[in-house]
């Protein structure tokens, strides 16, 4: 079941994309911290991150595990849509993140019914949150009503990760339930924002609080973190990662009541600390299965993952205390994230050159 | 646990086994034949036949797994083998290892 020269070269270049849009995004984030010049990238600095980057590389995770190369097609136009927002072309880009979230949820209804289980119908629950963002945004809705589908997204596609994972190790017959009901109240807060923008941003802020707990007391990540190598290495991201999601739903529920200055706190205790943190809990695996080489861990991917969250509490504290410690957090998490890519690019070349198993 | 079905010469089990615990779910840190995902191998004429599932029919990594499998085996029968996924009957924690169950707190 090996992978042709011509399937491997485009996954290659949809990954390529995707790194483009995170690059973009990222330099959207300093343009807003006032470090680069602004441009089209800072106004679109989230849709870049999520409906661009995070998107693309969810869809091509999805359409690996799918198979038919049509399934390709989710990816290229998420990752088509934050090139075509940076060139100014913002209605076709609006429109292909829309047509890009359409092509998810077929993609992801398609496993839910090639295995028909809680986690699989909830990776369509999370594709859906996805459509829902992106047509609020191609509608030119306001941000404070698309971001909470946008994060619904991930953090619903996360759970149903988790999800799967933690089957493995025993747990109460009602936890499954629970975090059902958690991510149910999730997407219920991210609708209600539209009507009752305050109570909904404290349901959203409890629901994301409940599911760091759950994750916390139920993730596999608790045994796994005693083994060694790269699961431990997983098990510790995944921890730090549950950590600052329930500081993003506090934050999320202050940022609406009584620290309107929580927001900042909020949105990147969410999206740096608790889905980059995945993210590099999972990349070491998921991009060599995505390019279909052998894996590769390192002791020193630790770097970016220590760098990662050592430069958000420094943008916290900043955001907070003094406005230059915030920015000099926010360059820090820019570095971190380019460190981490090229760390990701380190070891798997490092791993093609070991000798054993060919590649492909 | 449910052991994987063999049919063919019954002494390749060892052979078989012992490279079949070499492919290691990297997060899980359990191999294959720990994770109970191995339903079946068949000793043909021609080439080895494995039928093996995933956890998820979302995972990603199936295909490096399924690489690995038939890297593994063809290396330590020097046969040519195929693998096939499939997902019916579908996994489920019952079919782990008794030592893998009773690491993931089981019992």
């Amino acid at each position: 079941m090996g992978l042709s020269r011509g399937d491997r070269i485009a996954r290659l270049a949809l990954l390529a994309l995707a790194v483009a849009s995170l690059a973009a995004g990222v330099a959207g984030g300093l343009a807003r911290l006032g470090v680069a010049s602004a441009g089209a990238a800072a106004a679109d600095h989230g849709a870049l991150m999520i409906a661009g980057f995070l998107a693309t590389v969810i869809g091509l995770e999805r359409a690996v595990a799918l198979g038919p190369r049509i399934a390709l097609a989710v990816p290229l136009a998420s990752g088509c849509g934050a090139l075509l927002l940076l060139l100014g072309e913002p209605s076709c880009a609006r429109a292909l993140f829309v047509f890009a979230a359409l092509g998810l949820v077929a993609a992801s209804a398609a496993i839910a019914r090639r295995q028909p289980q809680s986690h699989t119908l909830l990776l369509a629950a999370a594709a859906v949150a996805l459509l829902n963002g992106n047509a609020l945004y191609a509608a030119a809705a306001p941000a404070a009503t698309v971001i909470p589908w946008w994060f619904a997204f991930l953090v619903v596609t996360i759970a149903a990760e988790r999800l799967e994972m933690t089957r493995l190790l025993a747990r109460p017959r009602w936890a499954e339930g629970v975090l059902l009901a958690i991510t149910v109240f999730i997407l219920c807060a991210a609708a209600a924002t539209l009507v009752e923008p305050v109570s909904a941003a404290v349901a959203y802020g409890a629901g994301l609080v409940a599911l760091a707990a759950w994750l916390t007391i139920f993730d596999l990540a608790r045994r796994t973190i005693r083994t060694q190598g790269f699961a431990r290495f997983a098990a510790t991201a995944l921890l730090a990662g549950y950590a600052w999601l329930a500081v993003a739903g506090f934050a999320w529920i202050s940022s609406a009541t009584i620290e309107p200055r929580a927001r900042d706190l909020a949105l990147h205790a969410l999206g740096l600390g608790f889905v980059f943190s995945m993210i590099l809990a999972h990349a070491p695996v998921i991009v060599p299965a995505v390019a279909r080489v052998p894996m590769g861990y390192a002791p020193f991917l630790y770097v970016p993952l220590v760098a990662l969250h050592g430069s958000l509490a420094l943008r916290v504290i900043g955001g907070f205390a003094q406005a230059e410690l915030r920015r000099l957090g926010g360059v820090l998490n820019a570095v971190t994230l380019a460190l981490f890519v090229v760390s990701i690019a380190a070891t798997i070349f490092a791993a093609r050159r070991r000798p054993g198993r060919p590649a492909g | 646990m449910n052991d994987f079905t063999l049919e063919g010469d019954a002494a390749l089990r060892p052979a078989i086994e012992q490279a079949l615990r070499r492919v290691v779910d990297p997060e899980m840190a359990l191999d294959v034949l720990a994770l109970g995902l191995v339903y079946g191998v068949a000793m043909r004429e021609d080439r080895v036949h494995v039928r093996i599932t995933m956890t998820s029919a979302a995972c990603p990594v199936a295909g490096l797994i399924i690489d690995d499998v038939q890297h593994e085996l063809a290396a330590a029968l020097g046969r040519e083998v195929q693998v096939d996924l499939c997902w019916d009957p579908p996994w489920t924690p019952e079919r782990m290892s008794d030592s893998a169950r009773a690491a993931m707190e089981w019992d």
